[in-house]
Formats: C-alpha cells, sequence, structure tokens
C-alpha cells in the first residue's frame, strides 16, 4: 500500500490526518509540527501597584496579630485595664457595624436578609456566654505549663495566618479552621492572665479583631479603596508603635517583614512572571464552561 | 475475553484473526526479532491499551516474531500463561498500588524481570502505557542490561497542575533513553515530545486499529421510524459525561422521535439516571450499563447516530468502531479526534452542550433527508483505514531500526541523564541508575547468565507452537466463518 | 542397567542422576544432592558461637553461651531431619504407578505413591519460584469424575531442583513408559 501512494503522489502535502496512508515515515516531522502550541494564553500579567495593593490583606492579618499580642502584654503586665480595653472594643465595634452599613448603602443587609435585632440578640447572646463563661476558661488549662501554652499560640496564630482566606483560590484555605485556631490562640493566652474579666475581654476583643475586623475590612476593600489603603497604613503604624513600645528590635524586624511582602514580594512576582512557560495545546483536557446544573434544578 | 484458563485452547472468535497466507509473509520478512511487551494493563484487565498490546503482539506473531507479554498478578491468575497461537504472558506476583498499577520501588522488579529477559533471550523491550509503573521499571532495567527499548503512549496529558508537572518529569527521566517511542496520533506525538522534551525524529505515530470484521453494519436491527443515539464510554468526567446530561433534555424536548441508548458504567451514571427521572424519559433513554466488549457492536448497529463527548482523548477507537457498524459519528473537537476520521463521516463540534447539540441537530437533519451515506457503504470506506496488520507492519520497522542501534553505555547513559534531565532529577536518577547497575552485577555473580534454562520458544522462527499444529489455525479459521453473525 | 550422569541445580550446584532401568517398563531415577559440606558447617557453627562470644562479652551472661550451644545442636539436627534431603528418587513401573521417595540426611524417608490409574499424565512445567522462574516436572493427577480434567499437579525433585536438561532426560523416559501403558490398557 505504501509503494503505491510514493508513486501517486510523489509531491504529496503531509497532512496531519492518521486514516490515510501517506508517503512518509512514521517518524516524519513536518513544518507544522507544533504548530498549535501555544504559550501563557491565561497567563495575567501584573501590574506593580496593583499587586502592592493587593498584598495588602496579608499586612492587615500580620498587623492584627501583632496588634493582638500587643495588647494581651499589656495585660499580661497590668498596664492596661480590662474595662477600659473592653470600652474602647465595645465604642469600635458600633463605630465599625455602622460603618459596615453605611459603607455599600444598606445594600448587602437587603441581600442577606438580616434584621438588626438578629444580630443585637446574637451579640448580646455571645458576650453573655463569653461572660458566664470566663471563669471556666480561665482556669481550663491552669494545670498546662506556660511554655507549653506559649508555643501553642505561636502555633496556632502561625496557623491563623497560614489557612487565612487571603482570596487565593487554593484547597489550604480555610477560614473556619483560621478563625478557630485564633479563638484557640486567645483562649490559651487569656488563662494566663490575672483575673477572669481579663479572659472574658481577651476573648472579645480576639473575637472583635479576628472574626468582625476582616470582614468590614474586605467591604472596605471592595467599596471604597482608597480609604482602604490609609486604614490599612494607619493600622499597620500603630501595630508598629504599640510593637516599639514593647521592643524596639521587634519593631524594626516587624517593619522589615511589612516592608518585605507590600513592596519586595509583588517585585519578585512581576520579574518571575517573565519566566512563566504554561504550555497549552489540543491535547489540555477541555473544559466544561456551561452551568449544566440547570438541567437538574 | 481471549484468556483462556490453562492451555489457551478455548479461542473465543472475536480474538482470532484469520492468518495471511505464506507466501505474502516470506515477501516482506525481515529479521526475526523477541520482543517482550510489558505494562500493567492486560487481560483479564479490559480496555484500549490492553487489546492493542494483545492484537499487536498476535499480529507480529503471525509475521513470525516471537512474542511475550509481562504483565502483574490479577488475583489468582498468578504465574505463566499461554493465549491462542501460543502468546506466553508471565503474571508476575508483584504488589499492586492504585488502579491496577503497581507500586514502584525501581529495584525490586529487576530479579524477575532480568530473570526472564535473560531465559527468554529478549532482544526488544516494547513497554506500554506512561501510567504504568511496570512498564517504565521495564523500560529502567532494559537499559541497564543493554537492551534495545521502545515505549508506547497512549495518553495525553497537560501541563498546568501540579501533579502533571511530576508525571511529566518522570516520564522525561524514564524517556530520556529508550530508543523509539511510538505514538498513536500526531496530537499524542506532540504531547509526548513536549512533555518527555524528545527529539521528534525518535517519535513514530502509529495509530491504533479496528477489527473491521468485529464491527459490521446491520441496518435491519435498528427502527427507522425514531432516530436513536448511541453513546458507548465509561461514564466519568473525562469522557464528558456532564456535557450528555445537557444535551439529552435539550434535544428529546425538540424532537420527540429522538432515542438515547447509552452503554457503559461508571460514577456519572447517577447524573444520567437523574436527568431521566427529571424529564421522564424513561423509554426514550436505556442505560444499558457495563458492557462486554462482544456486545458493543450488538449495541452499536440499533443506532443511527454515534455521539462522543470525550473532553481529552488520544486517539478514540470508539468512534472508528461506531462509523466501522456504518453509524454517523459526531464528536468534540479535541485531543487527536480530528485526525481520525474524514470529515464526511464526522460531525465535529465544540466540547459544550449548545455546539454538539448542533452538530446533532445536522446529523439528525441528514438522516431524516436520507442524505447519509448506507452504513454499508460507510463501513466499506473505514475498513480500509486501520487494521491491525498495518500496525504490525508499522510496528515492526520501528524494531528493524530500534535494533540497528546502539545502546548507550553506562557513562554515557549517566552523562545522558545528567545532561537531559536537569541538575537535582538527573543526579538523583543517575545515582539510581548506578544503584540499579550494582544490583545487576551482584545478581549475575549469584545467578550467572549461563546456568539459567533457556526457555522453549513457543512463538517465533523456531516456535514450537507455531511449527507444531499448523493446521489448528486452519480449523479457527473454519470456525470463526461459521460463527460470524449475520 | 545403570549409568549415572551430572546436572546442575537451578543455583548452578551439581546434582547427580542416577538411572536404573530394571526391565524396559520399570525404570528409577535418581538425584543425589551434595551431601553437607564441613566447609558450611564449620562456617554457619563459627558464625553462632562468635555472634555468641560477642554478646557474652557485652553481657557477662553465660547463658548465653549455654543457648549457643543448643541452638547448634537442635538447629543441626533439626536441619539434617527436616530440611535436608539428600535424595530423591523416582521409581516408575508401568503396570503399577510411580513412587516417590525423599531421603532426608538423617536417614529418615519420606515415600509417596500414586497408582498408574490415577496419573493422568507427567509434565514439564514452569514456575515462578522465588525470584526466579523455573522448569519443573510434575505429574497430573486425573479428576476421579471427569476423567478429562485435572484434580491435582504433583511436583517431582521438589527440593534439588534440576535444570531443563536433566528434566527433559527423566520427562522422556516416562513418556516412554506412560506411551507404552497406554497403549497395553486400551489395547485389549
Amino acid at each position: 500500500m505504501c509503494a503505491q501512494s510514493i508513486t501517486s503522489t510523489k509531491e504529496a502535502k503531509w497532512q496531519k490526518v492518521l486514516y490515510e496512508r501517506q508517503p512518509f515515515p512514521d517518524n516524519y516531522v513536518d513544518r507544522r509540527f507544533l504548530e498549535e502550541l501555544r504559550k501563557n494564553i491565561y497567563a495575567r500579567k501584573y501590574q506593580y501597584w496593583a499587586v502592592v495593593f493587593e498584598s495588602s490583606v496579608v499586612i492587615q492579618q500580620l498587623c492584627s496579630v501583632c496588634v493582638f499580642v500587643v495588647i494581651w502584654w499589656y495585660m499580661d503586665e497590668g498596664l492596661l485595664a480590662p474595662h477600659w480595653l473592653f470600652g474602647t472594643g465595645l465604642a469600635s465595634s458600633l463605630m465599625g457595624y455602622v460603618l459596615f452599613d453605611l459603607i455599600d448603602g444598606g445594600e448587602g443587609r437587603k441581600k442577606s436578609g438580616r434584621t438588626r435585632w438578629a444580630d443585637l440578640k446574637s451579640a448580646l447572646v455571645f458576650v453573655a456566654f463569653t461572660y458566664g463563661f470566663s471563669p471556666v476558661l480561665k482556669t481550663l488549662t491552669e494545670s498546662v505549663s506556660t511554655d507549653t501554652i506559649y508555643a501553642m499560640s505561636v502555633f496556632m496564630l502561625l496557623g491563623h495566618l497560614i489557612f487565612f482566606d487571603y482570596g487565593a483560590n487554593a484547597a489550604i484555605v480555610s477560614s473556619t479552621l483560621s478563625l478557630n485556631m485564633a479563638i484557640f490562640a486567645s483562649v490559651c493566652l487569656a488563662s494566663r492572665l490575672p483575673r477572669s474579666v481579663h479572659a472574658f475581654v481577651m476573648v472579645t476583643f480576639a473575637i472583635q479583631i479576628f472574626a468582625l475586623w476582616p470582614m468590614l475590612q474586605k467591604k472596605l476593600k471592595a467599596c471604597t479603596p482608597r480609604s482602604y489603603v490609609g486604614v490599612t497604613m494607619l493600622f499597620a503604624f500603630s501595630a508598629l508603635g504599640g510593637l516599639l513600645s514593647i521592643s524596639a528590635v521587634g519593631a524594626i524586624l516587624f517593619a522589615l517583614l511589612l516592608v518585605s511582602i507590600s513592596c519586595l514580594c509583588p517585585f519578585y512576582l512581576i520579574r518571575l512572571q517573565l519566566f512563566k512557560e504554561n504550555i497549552h495545546g489540543p491535547w489540555d483536557e477541555a473544559e466544561i464552561k456551561e452551568d449544566l446544573s440547570r438541567f437538574l434544578s | 475475553m481471549a484468556c483462556s484458563g490453562g492451555g489457551g485452547h478455548g479461542q473465543p472468535s472475536s480474538a482470532i484473526l484469520s492468518p495471511v497466507t505464506p507466501g505474502s509473509l516470506s515477501t516482506s520478512r525481515t529479521r526475526a526479532h523477541s520482543i517482550c511487551m510489558v505494562s500493567d494493563f492486560f487481560y483479564p484487565n479490559m480496555g484500549g491499551v490492553e487489546s492493542h498490546i494483545y492484537q499487536l503482539s498476535q499480529c507480529l506473531i503471525e509475521r513470525g516474531h516471537k512474542v511475550i507479554i509481562v504483565t502483574h498478578a490479577y488475583g489468582n491468575r498468578k504465574g505463566i500463561r499461554y493465549l491462542t497461537n501460543g502468546l506466553k504472558v508471565y503474571y508476575l506476583p508483584l504488589k499492586v498500588m492504585y488502579n491496577q498499577s503497581t507500586a514502584t520501588t525501581l529495584f525490586h522488579s529487576l530479579p524477575l524481570l532480568r530473570y526472564i529477559f535473560v531465559r527468554e533471550r529478549v532482544t526488544i523491550i516494547h513497554s506500554h502505557s506512561s501510567f504504568s509503573a511496570m512498564a517504565h521499571d521495564a523500560l529502567f532495567h532494559a537499559k541497564t542490561m543493554g537492551l534495545q527499548t521502545v515505549f508506547t503512549d497512549h495518553s495525553l496529558f497537560g501541563f498546568a497542575d501540579v501533579s502533571s508537572v511530576l508525571t511529566n518529569k518522570l516520564l522525561t527521566v524514564s524517556l530520556c533513553d529508550t530508543n523509539h517511542i511510538i505514538c498513536v496520533s500526531y496530537t499524542s506525538k506532540e504531547n509526548t515530545v513536549l512533555r518527555a522534551a524528545l527529539n521528534p525524529e525518535i517519535v513514530s505515530v502509529i495509530p491504533n486499529a479496528v477489527d473491521p470484521t468485529d464491527f459490521t453494519p446491520d441496518p435491519f436491527r435498528r427502527h427507522d421510524s425514531v432516530i436513536t443515539i448511541v453513546v458507548v464510554s465509561r461514564l466519568v468526567y473525562r469522557k464528558g459525561t456532564d456535557l450528555l446530561s445537557g444535551i439529552i433534555p435539550e434535544l428529546c424536548q425538540k424532537y420527540p422521535d429522538l432515542n438515547f441508548i447509552i452503554g457503559g458504567e461508571g460514577p456519572k451514571r447517577i447524573i444520567l439516571e437523574e436527568v431521566r427521572e427529571r424529564y421522564q424519559l424513561h423509554d426514550r433513554v436505556r442505560l444499558l450499563g457495563a458492557l462486554e466488549h462482544k456486545d458493543v457492536r450488538n449495541v452499536l448497529v440499533q443506532g443511527h447516530i454515534f455521539l462522543n463527548t470525550s473532553l481529552t482523548e488520544a486517539f478514540c477507537m470508539a468512534i472508528v468502531e461506531a462509523a466501522s457498524c456504518g453509524l454517523q459519528v459526531v464528536s468534540t473537537r479535541v485531543g487527536g479526534i480530528p485526525e481520525v476520521l474524514p470529515e464526511d463521516l464526522i460531525i465535529l463540534c465544540e466540547p459544550s452542550v449548545k455546539s454538539l447539540c448542533k452538530g446533532l441537530e445536522k446529523a439528525i437533519l441528514q438522516q431524516k433527508s436520507g442524505a447519509l451515506p448506507a452504513p454499508e457503504n460507510i463501513h466499506n470506506i473505514v475498513k480500509t483505514f486501520y487494521t491491525w496488520r498495518n500496525v504490525a507492519e508499522r510496528t515492526e520497522k520501528v524494531y528493524e531500526r530500534v535494533s540497528g542501534e546502539a545502546v548507550l553505555p553506562m557513562d554515557k547513559r549517566l552523562d545522558r541523564l545528567i545532561s537531559h534531565c536537569g541538575p537535582v532529577t538527573g543526579y538523583i536518577f543517575a545515582f539510581l541508575a548506578v544503584l540499579d547497575y550494582l544490583l545487576l552485577v551482584f545478581l549475575r555473580w549469584m545467578t550467572p547468565d549461563s546456568i539459567i534454562d533457556v526457555a522453549m520458544d513457543a512463538t517465533g522462527p523456531s516456535g514450537a507452537w507455531t511449527h507444531q499444529n499448523p493446521d489448528t489455525t486452519q480449523r479457527v479459521e473454519n470456525d470463526e466463518v461459521l460463527d460470524t453473525p449475520r | 542397567m545403570e549409568d549415572e550422569r551430572t546436572f546442575s541445580d537451578i543455583c548452578g550446584g551439581r546434582l547427580a542422576l542416577q538411572r536404573r532401568y530394571y526391565s524396559p517398563f520399570c525404570r528409577e531415577f535418581c538425584l543425589n544432592c551434595p551431601r553437607l559440606s564441613l566447609r558450611s558447617l564449620t562456617a554457619v557453627t563459627c558464625t553462632v558461637w562468635l555472634a555468641a562470644y560477642g554478646l557474652f562479652t557485652l553481657w557477662e551472661n553465660s547463658m548465653i553461651l549455654s543457648a549457643a550451644i543448643s541452638i547448634t545442636l537442635l538447629g543441626l539436627l533439626g536441619y539434617l531431619h527436616f530440611v535436608k534431603i539428600d535424595q530423591e528418587t523416582l521409581l516408575i513401573i508401568d503396570s503399577l504407578g510411580i513412587q516417590m521417595t525423599s531421603s532426608y540426611a538423617s536417614g529418615k524417608e519420606s515415600t509417596t505413591f500414586i497408582e498408574m490409574g490415577k496419573v493422568k499424565d507427567v509434565v514439564i512445567n514452569e514456575a515462578i519460584y522465588m525470584q526466579k522462574v523455573i522448569y519443573y516436572l510434575c505429574i497430573l493427577l486425573k479428576d476421579p469424575v471427569e476423567p478429562h480434567m485435572i484434580s491435582q499437579v504433583v511436583p517431582v525433585f521438589q527440593s534439588a531442583k534440576p535444570r531443563l536438561d536433566c528434566l527433559i532426560e527423566v520427562y522422556r523416559s516416562c513418556q516412554e513408559i506412560l506411551a507404552h501403558q497406554k497403549a497395553t490398557s486400551t489395547s485389549p
């Protein structure tokens, strides 16, 4: 069969088909080989300042942890009265609550359908329960050695930072796990404070800074990016200030960390992007782009 | 289907290849090779790779080569078995890890494989499927022993995710000093060349084949009052079962005289059942469940249109089988599918419900207006496209080429590993190759090649099987003629 | 008539095959493994004793030494009596059947007899043994219910494991006798 086709079409053009016996050897490489190869068709072009802006989520979370530790240290040293912290926390929470509705003109509330009364109820229930259980929280880990508690808190706060939902679409992200780890760290640390009212205030503060504050941030970021940058800067400087009052070296190191995350890392990302070689071609598994669930609902 | 228990006397007709006349054999006869096919996938497991290995081996035996197959034990099927025409199969007792693939430590299979290669005097190792750990092990050991190697890749891989990055790296290592690679389609060749960073000159394209006598049309089996669409595939995500679940209600609502027959089993069957339930299509959508290979033809001939919704496919035997049965094929345009059938026999669509529906509607319209050629004509065109004889002939050419090549000596092989696979992987695998070599030296010291008994050849130039009973093939041929369904 | 030839086993060790032809239809095949060599015996004993002395200097407990003595003695006894087979014999008599005898190094003998009526055939088969693929001779037994089926496979020369050339020698002789036996049993 091969001999036939050779004689009939000497000048045959190679075709990318299998059903025809072509007058070429099986390992023939045509000029059209790999012509359908595409590179980096889905690769994103990053803008430096846009990446810096996005990195602020990480900065915020680092600062939250820093502020939390600083506040705990002040409480532990007895320099900060629990009532004062509770009062400030309550006031800022109320402010944040009002802001939360004001930013998008109450649209988010309409969408979720939650009433103010429900919010108040859950807040009250939470505060009451925490207050009631604070003696238990205080004595819960009394028998555990202080070193263990510190080590555990460090790990939990690190875990909180790792698993936090920064907006990346990865399997490791789990906002519930992240929040639980942070609350666990706060319970651990609270048990080393002098009295049960301290523990109560500490846990409440942890909820405010780890659960409520990120929600407000997210909304701020989506609706008013400008003010969000301002808030982030302010927050970062206050965290740095707090840390400076405890340890100058720590503050310098923390500042370096923040600068490297917000300025150096984006720079590297954009540089490395030049080396990206993502190969696409007809062999890629096709994606189903339509929503097929409509046929079943 | 072709595994006869002990002696290999039970021979179902679907597995038999009618023998060529001796005259045509001797004209194209080249040197006879001693070939060892290695893959984790073989009968009693069923699939494209399995039947490829079986049919190719049978045709090579027919052409006078000695062929043995090495695979792992399937349940109780351990040790050595003979299949039709003295095809010898070693079922090695190696642990199966995942998806019928053996675990690989890169070393534990060396003693047995070396013993087999020596006792069978194998000259060419032909490994199949990149999913098979045993195939890669055999390539690695064969190169340590200085044997020629050929590898057939049956699948496509992406480049995007972490797992494919890893497997591609391993393939690079495994194929870096393989003499020749065979791919089943041009797309598959491009894919393999990119994945394993190969020189395209050493990659041949030899398509799969279909036994056209197994897939003959039978227009009286279908009812022309309604139009039947047949789908035969495993019901998994990669085969696009989700698309099918969108197509069925869309078309059934539009055409009241449209039926679906769906053959195959899989985790996605449940969504088809849900669709059927929701749209009350019990009398129009038949789910047949798992099909045996011999039943596929009987399902295919009941339909007018064959639908393939695969999301990725290196060759796609199913559409060739369907076309051979005289059906109009509608398929997604993915992987190597556009290369398989000429444009007048296939309607290619994008992998979306909308596009596939459009393609199907076109096919339905053609069917209704009688614009489609008769099944018998389609069959006569398709049956010339892909035959196992042709595959064996072309594979033989690859063996011929390979057997003239030199196998890299150890030092060159290490150099190549280090220079070709990148600094880290290269050094790791060069070290492993050295270990493998030392283990081989130790094994040669423990049991020298001279005290390993040479196995009796069942097939090949001095094959006991092929020479002793030339009358069996004759008898079998007669049986087959009688068995052919009308 | 009696002759002796040397073959090797699958590991390269020497084997002596003695054939005794008592009559055309009664033959005996005797495979002699090499006797337990003094060298390997000394090597094993020395290793055990050295290990025992090592442990003794470490723990300073004389129990270890006595244990080593008893272990070597008991081990040797057990090995000679249950493991080490010196000679394997296959006696095939046309009208009666096949008898297989294995003699242990201690002198113990164990004998299996299969009557001719049960024997379907004697064949050479292949098997995967440890990390090797070997040939072995085996007797196929008839299924009492279904005479065409095989109910059991009895391997011959299990401990000697001779190589293929030796097996073929024995196989040919067995086939001669079996062929004659079939011819005589079906003719009347």
